[in-house]
């Protein structure tokens, strides 16, 4: 029988530091998606990920609701994203910002992907950060706008209004796309 | 009421159906795009057991900043030598306390006031603040005074990134001062997020002291920077 996160957190509290490395496996694939999408390229996912994981080790005392470890855990993980995306927004500022730039370099990776996923991680990444935040968590994740306020800490209202532009500027983009 | 008036009304009535119709064409049209994305998007991802491998060395590693090996440099046996420049400076320390004892005194609700992050020992002693004695090196530890007004505190700590956030690893001492405890720890130079855990369930950050911008452990954080 699997062991609960309960469990997993007492033992690593109580000195079961390998306890850990379950909680590890248990979330890593679970949580991976969402880092790439936000961060939109696998070494800052894996990188903030990671960050995520050590950090909740090092706080797991202040984790309250033991049951909930996955749900504490994806809040530092959407806060690490958030971080990091600062971050590469800096470094990106200092070198292509231009869309005819930013297109012309995303061009020059020639994808084994399909081109429309290629599209649409392309529209994603041109989504400002808190509008791609919110469409993952609505769209991709699949959390109810309860769940996402509690979340991220942004009342309902403001989630509803940046998944809607999000949509809208998404089917903008991609319909251009389309039509060119 | 006018033919002319029912025909406009008519008319309106047409036109906000046409557009009402628009809209849930546009709506729809808009859901199915959206849908296709994000089915798209759904795919799993997998990274592989190298990220856990790398998680676990750094868990292994055990603490980077504790503050345990910040009270064997404190604790370690030195000459403290107080030039008279260093005394001043001492001095200065026991006046910037002394005020801050002030404050504690007049204060009437309960609330976490101050973070001393100075070589100032002597100062909080002189202000009957409990403190560790301390020595002042360029790149050693801080000698760093938390200090809380808790009138009806039964007991209080303070948890942070320095203890593992363990509410039992570091507790304040009650002062002569009334409804005032304080602890000093000696903290390497960093930036921890904090808070005081009151009568060991109530979690309160520090109202005098910013809070931590990125709020990970899911309830505000106090943040302190310890300079070098």
């Amino acid at each position: 029988m699997e062991l609960t996160d309960a469990v997993l957190v007492d033992r690593v509290l109580g000195g079961d530091v390998d306890a850990y490395a379950l909680l590890v496996a248990r979330y890593r694939d679970r949580y991976a998606r969402f880092a790439v999408h936000m961060l939109g390229n696998r070494e800052d996912a894996e990188e903030a990920l990671q960050d995520a994981f050590v950090r909740a080790y090092r706080a797991l005392r202040s984790c309250e609701d033991r049951a909930h470890f996955g749900s504490w855990l994806f809040r530092i993980l959407v806060n690490r994203c958030r971080t990091a995306g600062v971050r590469r927004g800096r470094r990106e500022r200092t070198l292509v910002r231009d869309d005819v730039a930013f297109h012309a370099a995303a061009v020059e990776h020639p994808a084994e992907r399909s081109a429309w996923r290629e599209e649409i991680r392309r529209a994603l990444d041109r989504l400002d950060p808190d509008g791609r935040e919110a469409f993952l968590l609505k769209y991709v994740e699949e959390l109810s706008y309860e769940e996402m306020s509690e979340l991220t800490g942004v009342g309902i209202s403001a989630l509803k209004m940046r998944v809607k532009r999000s949509c809208a500027r998404l089917r903008e983009m991609l319909q251009e796309v389309r039509s060119a | 009421m006018h033919d002319d008036d029912r025909h406009d009304g008519h008319d309106r009535h047409n036109e906000d159906d046409r557009r009402d119709a628009a809209d849930t064409v546009a709506g729809v049209e808009e859901e199915q795009v959206i849908e296709t994305i994000a089915r798209e998007l759904r795919a799993p991802i997998r990274f592989d057991a190298t990220l856990d491998m790398r998680v676990m060395g750094q868990v292994r590693a055990g603490r980077p900043r504790g503050a345990a090996a910040a009270w064997g440099w404190l604790l370690r046996p030195r000459t403290l030598r107080v030039s008279p420049l260093g005394g001043l400076a001492l001095a200065a320390g026991v006046a910037a306390v002394a005020l801050v004892g002030g404050r504690l005194a007049g204060r009437e609700r309960e609330g976490p006031v101050v973070v001393v992050a100075a070589p100032d020992a002597p100062g909080a002693a002189a202000a009957g603040l409990p403190v560790a004695a301390a020595a002042y090196e360029p790149r050693g530890p801080r000698t760093v005074q938390f200090v809380l007004v808790a009138p009806a505190a039964i007991s209080v700590a303070v948890v942070g990134d320095f203890n593992d956030w363990d509410p039992a690893g570091t507790p304040l001492q009650r002062t002569r001062a009334n409804g005032v405890w304080a602890i000093t720890l000696p903290l390497a130079p960093g930036r921890y997020q904090y808070t005081f855990v009151i009568d060991g369930t109530r979690w309160m950050p520090d109202p005098q002291a910013p809070r931590a911008l990125e709020n990970d452990f899911g309830r505000p954080n106090s943040v302190l920077t310890v300079a070098e």
